[in-house]
């Protein structure tokens, strides 16, 4: 398959800040998730490839186009940018059809798209209201209704997610999910690896500017797997647990915690971790009150694959 | 390739139509209009109290039309014409960038110029109408016992189209200025109240330096009076320069913030 986005070596800087460094990569038809800690490079990729910004070195295609300053091009492209920002004084409607009138369309051409779009998002009952009025759900199915109307080939979302409730997520997520299959070329970013694995399998690690991994979702996930996680337990009888634990060849540390009645304890086998604790538990008469995982993030994850 | 360029030059017109048609739309329903109607207005209500004072007073009224000059020049051409050109022309760039809405704009299939052109022409038309409306209130009710005089109406068409080249010309330059700077509403003060008026009472060419000194070229030259002293120093430049001189820093300006809007980035700050 034809690769419809095309980098190479693409990096820019801010002043002295890098932004992204040295980025070549071939993106095809479906969806694809760009996966990242915050300040990771995900933003600046999107709107590199977008056209937004000029890269400092590198280039950057759209269908073996270049795209910086090609308007021309930007038909084919829906963006959704990350940041909260509308024109507050238009109603969703008027937003819509008037950003679809600078595709050229014609009043009536316009006003249907822009009904088909607010259709999708389900916007259609609170076209009316002005802008400033919507919920954050709301204004994030806004923006995505402005990134699909024209129809483009190629849909840029950049954490779409961010700031909605679980129900708005469910309804992005289905959404974004909805496009699959028709051919064109999505991308999404997000900080958080559940909400990507919802939506694709096919994603792109991006960590300090420059891309960590490309491929299977799964690859990120037996990342995870082999990365050792250290879970705090907080208990009845920390020394005793502790005393069990380091008899397990999968516990590779024990530490009491500050905190009190708490352990900290470090594994390469959480399956095996958790299926241990319930025993353990009955077995030993400790009553365990939490169980939480205080390194269970991507940073995490990335700081431990890096070397940190 | 002829072809070629005409072809581009429809799409480019195409587009401009489009964003003027969405700005004036914008522009229109925007809270800033209501404001700068309000403040466009200042005029109108002192011209009725000085009619009403004229109505009430028993000293022989000073001519409706020599007031209604002086107001131009001091009230529109030296007042309100920079203060709606300055907030209008460095918003056509900063207003973007600062509401962090340029993404919407510039992800769509138009020639960033034909952004910067379409919006700069939908809010020079606004402030362009505003500013029609208040001189001809102003011009009526100041005149309200000559409105037969149809000479006058040549005065109001003159002061208008003077006003609206100023106003093109000015809102162009504060464009430019948007467009480049960061603190641009800073610079424009200083340019508008500061240079455009100091400048005018240095003698010799020195005041070709300014664009007020163009506008002022097209209007005539005042009488002694109490007003004169802000014509002070005038050394006219003849009509057809002016005026020429006047489209020259409209389209001057207009360029060259064109080039930067198109080469520049913009990064919205967190």
């Amino acid at each position: 398959m034809n690769p419809v986005i095309e980098t190479q070596h693409l990096s820019k800087w801010y002043g002295n800040v890098l932004g992204l460094s040295d980025v070549t990569l071939e993106i095809e038809p479906g969806i694809t998730g760009i996966l990242g800690p915050n300040g990771a490079g995900k933003s600046t990729f999107l709107k590199l490839i977008t056209g937004q910004i000029k890269p400092n070195i590198g280039t950057c295609s759209i269908k073996g186009k270049k795209i910086w300053n090609n308007f021309s091009l930007f038909s084919l492209i829906g963006f959704c940018p990350e940041q909260d920002a509308f024109f507050d004084e238009l109603t969703g409607w008027q937003f819509v059809t008037g950003l679809l009138r600078l595709h050229h369309y014609s009043p009536s051409e316009a006003e249907t798209k822009a009904r088909k779009a607010l259709e999708i998002v389900e916007l259609v009952e609170d076209k009316d209201r002005v802008i400033k009025s919507y919920s954050r759900g709301m204004r994030q199915r806004l923006k995505f209704a402005q990134a699909i109307a024209h129809d483009p080939e190629i849909i840029v979302l950049d954490e779409p997610l961010n700031g909605l409730d679980p129900l708005g997520r469910r309804k992005i997520i289905r959404l974004i999910k909805s496009y699959k299959g028709e051919g064109r070329t999505i991308m999404v970013s997000s900080h958080v690896l559940p909400e990507i694995e919802a939506m694709t399998k096919r994603i792109i690690l991006i960590h300090q500017g420059k891309i960590f991994a490309q491929g299977d979702i799964h690859y990120i996930r037996d990342l995870i797997e082999t990365h050792p996680h250290i879970i705090s337990i907080k208990c009845s009888d920390p020394r005793l647990l502790a005393s069990n634990f380091i008899q397990e060849d999968f516990i590779l540390n024990v530490k009491f915690s500050s905190a009190e009645n708490t352990l900290l304890v470090e594994t390469n086998n959480r399956d095996k971790f958790f299926s241990l604790i319930p025993a353990l538990s009955v077995k030993k008469n400790i009553e365990v009150e939490e169980i939480t995982s205080p390194d269970d993030n991507l940073q995490a994850v990335f700081d431990y694959l890096v070397g940190k | 390739m002829a072809q070629n360029s005409k072809g581009k030059l429809s799409f480019f017109l195409i587009s401009l139509k489009d964003v003027y048609a969405f700005f004036f739309f914008m522009g229109k329903k925007s809270k800033k209009l209501k404001l700068f109607f309000l403040i466009s207005i200042i005029p109108v209500v002192i011209a009725l109290i000085i009619k009403i004072n004229q109505f009430f007073s028993d000293r022989t009224p000073i001519q409706g039309i020599y007031i209604f000059n002086n107001m131009t020049v001091v009230m529109y051409l030296q007042f309100l014409i920079l203060l709606l050109a300055l907030f209008y022309g460095t918003s056509v760039c900063s207003e973007e960038v600062e509401g962090k809405t340029l993404t919407y704009l510039t992800s769509r299939p138009v020639s960033k110029s034909a952004l910067l052109i379409g919006k700069y022409a939908a809010y020079t038309t606004l402030i362009i109408i505003l500013t029609i409306i208040g001189v001809t209130l102003s011009f009526f009710i100041m005149n309200l016992n000559d409105l037969l005089n149809f000479s006058l109406y040549k005065i109001l068409l003159r002061d208008v189209v003077v006003l609206s080249l100023g106003l093109i010309c000015y809102t162009s330059f504060f464009t430019f200025i948007g467009t480049i700077m960061k603190k641009s509403i800073l610079f424009g003060l200083i340019f508008g109240f500061g240079w455009e008026n100091v400048i005018q009472y240095f003698p010799g060419s020195t005041q070709r330096f300014a664009i007020a000194h163009y506008l002022k070229s097209l209007l005539p030259a005042p009488k002694t009076g109490r007003f004169s002293f802000l014509m002070f120093r005038l050394e006219p430049s003849s009509p057809l320069l002016a005026i020429f001189m006047i489209l020259l820093i409209t389209g001057f300006f207009l360029g060259l913030a064109c080039l930067l809007f198109s080469w520049k980035e913009y990064i919205f700050e967190d």
